[in-house]
């Protein structure tokens, strides 16, 4: 098994299938026997190559555990290797009234910095409703999730690349209207 | 990352920040966003019908200082040009133009997509069918 670099990839080095829905406890545990395993100090008598193995395989394997943990994350992992293009993002796929929502509550916290107390309860209005939008994002994500193990097709990705950018946005909100409202 | 003195000019001297009624038939505005930075631009123009020339032009940006100084510039080159004038402009003349490093280039594609949905949006309410160029 020392033989040839490890796998680079972050489902094969846990040794699992390429899902967006996956059992994160169980990714734990095969997080922590693979650790023990290739851990290098287990291996550090065991010559040169296999060192290298599993200084390699440790690595990936610390990546991978951080990234495909999160369901956000393992989204963005799969999206990036299926071609999508992450970082900057074209605002086409966020709907118009999301961007309008938006922008009403960019103005009511600018006016909410300038300390209008009118404006803070519209921010703290705002921040109920868009950590609710979060919440049925993360519902929708997971749908979108099993949709795509059971028929992977391009346009699910599609959707759920458009649902990130959405929740994205709503996420970055949410952090303005909080430290608006301290 | 160190800012151009023009972006820096626009940033703190902002030209041409406000609002118009977004209802009236001679306005069209236009609403973009870029979810990664969670930038957010509005760009609305006011055109004479009779001239169809950009006679005035409001924005206003919640962004970092090159959305804000791209939106800004846009819209000082916006006023006297015309509807189909105003839709030659590229991003790329507001990269030049600001000296955009590449990491924020898309502040400039966020403008240009701003111009072409406000004219967009004007010549939809003129009843004018639109051209495929700006239908995004």
């Amino acid at each position: 098994m020392f033989s040839g670099p490890p796998p680079t990839d972050y489902f094969a080095i846990f040794g699992i299938e390429n899902k967006l829905a996956l059992d994160v406890e169980d990714l734990q545990r095969r997080f922590y026997a693979n650790s023990r395993e290739w851990h290098p100090d287990r291996h550090a008598r065991a010559g040169a190559q296999q060192l290298a193995y599993a200084e390699a395989a440790s690595a990936t394997l610390n990546d991978a555990w951080r990234v495909l943990r999160d369901p956000v994350a393992r989204a963005e992992y799969v999206l990036k290797n299926a071609g999508f293009d992450i970082g900057e993002q074209r605002g086409r796929d966020v709907p118009p009234e999301l961007l309008e929502e938006v922008f009403e509550l960019n103005m009511a916290l600018e006016e909410a910095r300038d300390g209008d107390e009118n404006a803070k309860a519209e921010v703290a209005r705002a921040l109920t409703k868009f950590e609710g939008l979060l919440k049925d994002i993360d519902v929708q994500r997971d749908g979108i999730f099993l949709d795509y193990d059971a028929n992977p097709k391009h346009e699910t990705l599609t959707a759920l690349r458009a649902l990130l950018n959405r929740r994205k946005y709503l996420q970055n909100l949410v952090r303005d209207a909080r430290a608006a409202l301290v | 990352m160190a800012y151009s003195d023009k972006v820096v000019d626009h940033y703190n001297n902002p030209r041409n920040v406000g609002s118009m009624d977004k209802s009236r038939t001679d306005v069209g505005t236009g609403m973009v966003g870029a979810p990664e930075c969670g930038d957010v631009m509005k760009l609305q123009i006011q055109v004479n019908s009779a001239t169809g020339i950009i006679e005035d032009a409001k924005f206003k940006t919640f962004g970092c200082g090159s959305a804000i100084a791209s939106s800004s510039l846009a819209t000082e080159w916006l006023k006297g040009k015309s509807v189909d004038e105003a839709l030659e402009i590229k991003n790329t003349d507001i990269v030049n133009e600001l000296a955009l490093p590449p990491v924020k280039i898309h502040c400039s594609v966020l403008a240009e997509d701003a111009i072409k949905a406000a004219i967009n949006d004007y010549k939809t309410k003129q009843g004018a069918p639109v051209s495929a160029e700006t239908v995004s």
